[in-house]
């Protein structure tokens, strides 16, 4: 019963960041560019997309992003630290897990904006740089260092039981988690916001993607075209089963 | 009415005179002449088990070419289901499997029509407990070779001497009294006969109770260890499947599931279970047939014996039925009796797992053995206290029936990590035994690059009983529990364990 809980408030708060990315207030999840960012890159057509696209609203909608894609795949390490905890401790260890593993996607988060603004500038409205990335995901995708990245993503540490030493190992649980997921989905994560259009659409696909490799149980590190469908695997699974009982 | 079937290996003395053990040695033997990348051969399907192969030394000489395609690898090879609800169907398909092959193999022989795997019933009475005499000569009555002979199979004292030690490990059918196959309150290491229900996370798998005790414990025993700890082919299941008694130790085991469904407990109707680990999206179940073309099964076709149209000569529980619940009996070292409408249905849907204790740093255990202080968190000890107080109250008032049942404690290892499964171990709290603990498995979990990602074992152990009966000498207000781990047999230089934590957990209503 706690673990279904924990499922729905965490599938709600994801819920309700993809509503706000889907209304895209303040046009937080798109970058703004304009003629002069069109005639080539300068120190005024930086000035220009910053004031046009404020850091601050850009790592807004970038922890969005965050919460609505990869919140899902924190499910199963806070049902862990829930079985796992004192009932004291269970809420205030899985904030501090949140927060731990929100930390390092945010400060990923700051240099993809970066590197995200700079190709506006130097190719504003191109979707040559997306292409470069689509190249470069799909190798580290069937990489082994992707393979590995994922396995360690499903290494759950023990928290300690008492005293400050449990809010110190749920935070460095976090942080060692998102790192391994960063790891893992930095080249996925990225592909969407260099999309001049779509990439809500891409957003939902690549969730998809991201959410599935992570149901995947761990393999040998190896060079490897996997898919890794098994979300989708077990939707057909799922829906043989309820149309079989529908028909009993 | 079965065409098939299975009898015991110990007919005729467990000897070469019973015609079941003769037959599968002959059988054995043709299926090791086969190559490692043939799906019907001995080797293939020892790896259809588990797959990562040490250096084994012979007999048998273990081939490691030529290998088979890839495609097939992925689609055979290391399957096996253990810490799962699928480890009793999807080792009945397996040994379904393998008894086919051999089934053709000895018809072409010249063999039975009608053979059948025989089991090794280790409960039954006599010198069954020891391994039949068929798998320990030298060689078969017509002078070849023994197939059934395996020079990596030590037994419980490392010496060569085979025999599961019922008393001294503590192995029982008690598992045979469980009400559940999943979803459970029994006394076992996940509280379910067959396995806790498998979702995604297996950062807590538990073996089913009847994995656990006896499965485990007779792998450890019969693989036991070489005189440097170093374990034989059946204290891993990377390599158990290499050893011909591994598939009559299952067969009894599948045997004691037949035997506790035919005496009215029924599997689960859950889908998840029928339809097999596909359901989630994992991989599907395959065997070779003899044609070597695949057969894809699901628990749903392997849920009774009938469906595979076998059965087995005695079908006994092999332990006689206890006239009252676990619960019940529990109740009654408080003086109680149980209000069964009012108990047991709340207990098993609505309890609750908290953790109550733990100890502070990793421990390690090495030959000397392993000693941990658990401290318990006042808070939660006390909720477990305040549960034996309530349910020892309604008999002070007179009320006889029980209104609520007393807390379950765990003592709970965690993240059991090592290399060497053979280590079985003796487990007790404050100079208490509770039990024995098989580390079968312990490898694999330990690989973090394994399906289990290198979280180790989870071990469960059941102390109510001793917490009650520290309660009930007025000996349960408690800030600590002394825990003590010691090896009964060689934890060698380089095997030692490691246990992230080791925990008590209550169960109850609270």
């Amino acid at each position: 019963m706690v673990r279904t809980a924990i499922s729905r408030v965490i599938l709600g708060v994801s819920i309700f960041a993809w509503v706000l990315l889907l209304i895209n207030p303040g046009h937080i999840m798109s970058m703004e560019h304009c003629h002069v960012s069109d005639s080539g890159p300068s120190v005024s057509s930086l000035h220009m997309l910053l004031e046009m696209n404020p850091i601050a609203s850009q790592l807004t909608g970038w922890g969005l992003m965050v919460v609505a894609m990869m919140f899902p795949k924190l499910i199963i390490p806070i049902q862990h630290i829930y079985a796992r905890s004192l009932r004291r401790t269970r809420f205030s260890a899985s904030l501090l897990f949140a927060f731990g593993y929100m930390a390092v996607w945010m400060a990923v988060g700051l240099l993809m904006i970066g590197v995200i603004m700079g190709l506006h500038l130097l190719m504003p409205g191109s979707y040559l740089p997306v292409t470069g990335l689509a190249v470069i995901a799909i190798i580290w995708q069937f990489s082994p260092v992707k393979q590995r990245c994922l396995n360690r993503g499903h290494n759950h540490l023990i928290l300690a039981t008492f005293g400050w030493a449990v809010y110190r190992d749920a935070l460095l649980f976090g942080v060692i988690h998102g790192i391994w997921c960063v790891g893992a989905g930095w080249a996925l994560m990225l592909l969407p916001m260099l999309l001049p259009s779509g990439h809500t659409f891409a957003m939902l696909v690549v969730t998809f993607i991201m959410l599935s490799e992570h149901l995947e149980h761990p393999k040998v590190p190896r060079w490897h075209v996997d898919f890794r469908a098994k979300l989708f695997r077990m939707i057909v699974a799922q829906i043989q089963i309820r149309l079989k009982e529908a028909q009993e | 009415m079965a065409t098939f079937t299975r009898k015991n290996a110990w007919n005729q003395n467990g000897t070469f005179h019973n015609p079941d053990l003769l037959w599968y040695a002959k059988g054995v033997s043709v299926m090791q002449s086969r190559s490692l990348n043939d799906q019907t051969s001995w080797w293939f399907f020892a790896a259809i088990h588990g797959n990562r192969w040490p250096n084994i030394p012979g007999p048998p000489l273990v081939p490691t070419t030529p290998q088979p395609s890839q495609g097939l690898i992925d689609q055979y090879w290391a399957q096996c289901q253990h810490g799962t609800w699928f480890f009793p169907p999807w080792h009945r398909g397996y040994l379904y499997a393998i008894e086919n092959i051999l089934r053709e193999i000895i018809q072409s022989l010249g063999g039975p029509g009608d053979w059948t795997l025989p089991y090794w019933n280790y409960f039954g009475p006599d010198n069954q407990y020891k391994i039949p005499p068929a798998f320990t000569v030298q060689n078969l009555p017509d002078g070849d070779l023994n197939p059934l002979l395996v020079a990596a199979r030590y037994g419980p004292n490392n010496d060569g001497n085979i025999f599961v030690p019922l008393s001294s490990w503590g192995i029982t059918q008690e598992c045979q009294k469980d009400y559940d196959f999943v979803g459970g309150n029994s006394n076992g290491n996940s509280g379910d006969y067959g396995g806790a229900e498998t979702g995604f996370e297996h950062f807590a798998s538990l073996f089913g109770d009847l994995e656990w005790n006896p499965h485990n414990f007779v792998h450890a025993a019969v693989g036991g260890q070489t005189p440097t700890g170093r374990g034989g082919l059946m204290s891993n299941p990377e390599t158990a499947g290499l050893d011909p008694i591994f598939y009559l130790h299952h067969c009894n085991i599948d045997r004691m599931w037949a035997a506790w469904n035919s005496s009215g407990k029924a599997n689960p109707n859950d889908p998840n279970w029928l339809s097999g680990p596909t359901a989630s999206g994992d991989r599907k179940f395959y065997m070779p047939k003899p044609d070597r073309t695949p057969w894809q099964y699901a628990p749903d076709v392997v849920n009774d014996t009938g469906q595979l149209n076998y059965t087995y000569d005695n079908l006994s529980l092999g332990i006689p039925p206890e006239l009252a619940g676990r619960d019940a009996l529990r109740l009654r070292n408080f003086g109680l009796t149980m209000d069964e409408t009012r108990l047991l249905s709340t207990m098993n849907l609505n309890a609750n797992t908290e953790l109550v204790g733990a100890n502070s740093s990793m421990t390690t255990l090495d030959a000397t053995g392993a000693r941990t202080t658990v401290k318990l968190d006042s808070k939660g000890w006390e909720t477990v206290t305040k549960s034996l107080t309530n349910t020892f109250a309604a008999r002070i008032n007179n009320s006889p029936a029980a209104t609520n049942l007393p807390d379950q404690v765990y003592l709970q290892l965690e993240g059991v990590k090592g290399n060497e499964d053979s280590i079985v171990c003796s487990v007790s709290i404050n100079q208490q035994y509770v039990g024995h603990i098989s580390l079968f498995g312990l490898y694999n979990a330990s690989i973090k690059d394994s399906q289990h990602g290198g979280a180790g074992l989870t071990i469960r152990l059941d102390i109510t009983k001793i917490v009650d009966q520290m309660h009930l000498s007025g000996m349960a207000e408690l800030n600590s529990l002394d825990v003590l781990i010691q090896p009964v047999n060689i934890v060698a230089e380089g095997s030692e364990l490691t246990i992230d934590r080791v925990s008590v957990y209550r169960k109850g209503l609270m």
